[in-house]
């Protein structure tokens, strides 16, 4: 899954349009979109306001490693304007707290640092795009899921030559649908990434078949699971079956059970000389 | 290449910040006023970055030398270790760097001049002895050489320094400046083995085994004293076979007189680090096997340990005096 924030309808509508996302009656604090990829939240101007959608959309969130995107506008004193730029450092420019998303993933664009301000500023700042959510953004989203998996990507809006009084919602809307290729490939990426943590943190099957027939406690399920994943990566014949274990009475027995019979396995890498 | 490199605002005009730069013209530079901002921080994913690590330079400002962990050593009553790099370029599965650091990124400090000093104040204080300084405990001494000229900017201080010992421990075949320079008496060139199928399955990036002998009987050649690193030894089903056939291999290709030291250890991880590197791979063979706690370390079965490392010494012995070999062992 991938959680997209905008923080005007402009900015989504592009991507609503694109992945075909619909609207979800469910959500009244916040307008929300979605398809069985995608879900897009329009957070309203403002990092509190970011940081808030961010949060909300985070505590529906089922999977365990979901991507976590920021697309929207910015302003920048030198870049052309519809350039795509993604976020190697976020500043908070009130707090000056920063933060650095480790990009891990193959990207279509450059980088470049990105402040988030307060309020809308007359001057621009060297070497920095500038926007209102972002920080909120990663600021929220950092307390959910790894560094690597959250990211802003900003189109530039306005500069030196043309500034913040050109800004339209029609042109918005044309910036983001212009770079929708590069946003993309952005997802794509972001959505291999988090599919292929999903796949690693993923509870082993049979843990539920186990819990049907005694009860664990929560402790009890960790143990349950980290002895299923060890079953599993010593790629023994069988899977674990709860009737080779019916025998027992408490959940205590049969987790030493199981784990008296996995220590007595062999250890065998694969490709090893014979 | 490196997509991103981020510089400390401190070392930005270093010399040696600026000549690593220009080996990466592409690569993006992202300014940081402390490293332990990229590196330390919480919420980052070290298997993901991994796949992709940036690079980090930065400036080291104090313990350059430190107390080596105990039973890290090859006999000498003093050992210590330095790091003028955090991470490996290569991907072991067994490393305990994967569980202790947050951060799968490089870290450089590029203020060599400030080990050097620390080496050169440590052996003066101890004029009488012999030191032992390793240099690959957080990082493959060569493995970044070409980035970092690690051996040819420190071997002129262990020149200068005739009771201090430099282990230079790797896994790399980045020998061209040892070839290039007259050997050391005082510098020893340590290879670390598993045995082939083992390192096949969990040393990622690792030269073959038989490329490292290949690179080690060149510097043999050249006159470099080696060492041999069986540290940590892996357990596998029949893994006497395995072994018997590397000690096979690496002995009818080195002379036993090249050899300086021989040592062994068994894997042993601190349990946090340990509990780190099963999360991060919970689908990996290595850590699916039996595991003991011992005094706050993960380790193999008492028993297994003992007829592993009973196994191998007395293997070892048919191609070595005992005075070469050394055990990695900490005391209980």
């Amino acid at each position: 899954m991938i959680n997209i924030i905008t923080a005007l309808q402009c900015e989504a509508r592009p991507l609503i349009d694109h992945y075909r996302l619909r609207g979800n009656a469910k959500h009244s604090a916040f307008r929300c979109y979605q398809n069985d990829e995608l879900r897009l939240v329009i957070s309203g101007i403002g990092k509190l306001a970011a940081a808030t959608a961010t949060t909300y959309l985070a505590s529906s969130d089922t999977q365990t490693t979901s991507g976590w995107l920021n697309p929207g506008i910015a302003g920048h004193a030198d870049h052309a304007i519809g350039t795509p730029l993604l976020a190697h450092k976020l500043i908070d420019a009130a707090s000056e707290q920063q933060w650095f998303p480790g990009i891990v993933i193959p990207t279509p664009c450059a980088s470049e640092t990105l402040t988030t301000v307060d309020r809308p500023e007359a001057e621009y700042r060297p070497g920095t795009m500038i926007d209102m959510e972002a920080s909120g953004f990663y600021a929220a989203a950092s307390r959910f899921q790894s560094c690597e998996l959250i990211h802003s990507l900003k189109i530039i809006s306005d500069n030196h030559n043309q500034g913040t009084g050109q800004i339209t919602e029609k042109n918005t809307t044309t910036l983001i649908h212009d770079n929708l290729s590069t946003i993309d490939a952005v997802i794509s990426e972001l959505q291999t990434l988090a599919c292929q943590q999903n796949r690693i943190e993923k509870a082993p099957v049979e843990c539920d078949a186990f819990m049907e027939h005694w009860h664990f406690t929560t402790y009890q399920q960790n143990e349950l699971r980290g002895l299923f994943r060890r079953w599993h990566a010593l790629k023994l014949p069988t899977a674990p079956d709860p009737n080779d274990f019916s025998q027992l009475t408490t959940s205590k027995a049969v987790l030493k059970a199981i784990k008296e019979y996995l220590d007595h396995q062999p250890v065998r890498f694969y490709g090893a000389s014979s | 290449m490196h997509r991103l490199i981020y510089i400390e605002e401190a070392v930005a005009d270093h010399p040696r910040t600026k000549a690593i730069c220009a080996r990466f013209p592409k690569s993006t530079k992202v300014y940081c006023k402390h490293y332990g901002e990229v590196f330390n921080r919480k919420g980052q994913n070290f298997r993901l970055q991994k796949q992709s690590p940036a690079l980090i330079l930065a400036h080291k400002h104090k313990n350059h030398v430190l107390n080596a962990p105990d039973g890290y050593g090859i006999g000498g009553q003093r050992n210590y270790y330095f790091s003028h790099m955090l991470n490996c370029l290569y991907d072991c599965r067994y490393c305990f760097l994967q569980g202790m650091y947050r951060s799968a990124n490089y870290v450089i400090f590029v203020n060599y001049e400030d080990f050097q000093q620390a080496i050169v104040d440590t052996a003066r204080q101890h004029p009488d002895e012999a030191l032992w300084f390793f240099s690959g405990y957080d990082c493959d001494s060569l493995a970044y050489e070409p980035v970092t000229n690690f051996t040819s900017e420190f071997l002129p201080t262990f020149s200068q320094l005739p009771n201090a010992h430099l282990e230079l421990r790797t896994k790399s075949l980045q020998i061209r400046t040892l070839l290039n320079t007259e050997p050391l008496d005082n510098c020893i060139v340590a290879y670390s083995f598993t045995p082939a199928a083992l390192s096949q399955a969990l040393e990622h990036g690792v030269p073959s085994v038989e490329k490292r002998i290949e690179a080690m009987a060149k510097l043999q050649q050249h006159g470099w004293r080696l060492g041999l690193r069986f540290d940590p030894m892996i357990y596998q089903e029949g893994f006497e076979k395995d072994y018997q056939q590397l000690f096979k291999q690496l002995f009818s290709r080195l002379p036993a007189e090249s050899i300086h030291s021989v040592s062994l250890g068994t894997l042993r991880t601190p349990k946090a680090f340990h509990q780190n590197m099963v999360n991060l791979y919970p689908e990996e063979k290595l850590f699916a096997g039996r595991f003991d706690e011992q005094h706050g370390m993960i380790t193999y079965a008492k028993e297994l340990e003992e007829q592993m490392t009973h196994f191998c010494y007395d293997q070892l012995m048919q191609y070595i005096p005992q005075s070469l070999f050394f055990a990695c062992t900490p005391p209980e």
